[in-house]
């Protein structure tokens, strides 16, 4: 690749990428959005709804009540 | 991490049926101690060693393929599963004399005598236990071997 060239690729580069700016910086602080993101995905994990406590307390009583089945329900895990 | 995803997704599926079976096989262990009667322990365990961990590691994986074409959530999906092992191992169980069917109850590993009114709800029970074990702790695992 000889000099001619090398400087037609340079402009070529120059006219395809736009320029960036010295002080380019985002119009707001965005890590308080991440912040938010980063609680709501660990708070969207930890929420169990309702209905599955109500389902695991009735399991557990049913066990409590009829221990004996306990065997069983290994039996199919 | 996004190769061999199906190998991990079985590994998600076989992780809970790993853990239970020696709590089984101790509850087994210790009803051989208690009990007049000996439990055929080497009958009773063929199914959930060879055939449960398998079908829950092959369903998952299941999962992990269909997951985007039926929206089915992780809970209801291993819920199904039960659906189609209850036969399978009611009659693996039967075939090979770890239950007894009786014309008002059901007797398992030769000790243990339900009612049909129990079994019925024990199979309720059942399909809530597979329920929550899957959308908690197969997700769960999911998430951390990055299946989903």
């Amino acid at each position: 690749m000889n000099a001619q060239e090398e400087d037609r690729i340079k402009q070529l580069l120059k006219q395809t990428l736009p320029p960036v700016e010295s002080n380019a910086e985002p119009e707001r602080d965005l890590w308080p959005a991440v912040l938010r993101r980063l609680d709501g995905d660990v708070a969207q994990r930890k929420a169990v709804p309702w209905f599955d406590w109500a389902l695991l307390g009735g399991l557990a009583v049913f066990a409590v009540s009829f221990p004996a089945t306990i065997p069983v329900f290994l039996y199919y895990l | 991490m996004n190769n061999h995803t199906y190998l991990r997704a079985y590994l998600a599926g076989v992780f809970l049926p790993t853990l239970a079976f020696p709590a089984l096989l101790t509850v087994l262990f210790l009803g051989q101690l208690t009990q007049p009667t000996p439990f055929p322990v080497e009958r009773i365990v063929v199914f959930p060693l060879t055939f449960v961990p398998a079908c829950w590691g092959l369903w998952n994986m299941l999962w992990v393929a269909s997951r985007h074409r039926t929206h089915l959530p992780l809970g209801l999906h291993g819920a199904i599963l039960f659906l189609l092992l209850l036969p399978a191992g009611a009659t693996l169980a039967k075939a090979l004399g770890v239950i007894t069917l009786g014309p008002h109850s059901v007797t398992w590993f030769h000790a243990i005598e339900a009612p049909y009114a129990v079994i019925a709800c024990g199979v309720a029970f059942a399909l809530v236990l597979y329920y929550l074990a899957w959308k908690y702790i197969v997700g769960f695992v999911n998430r951390v071997l990055g299946v989903a």
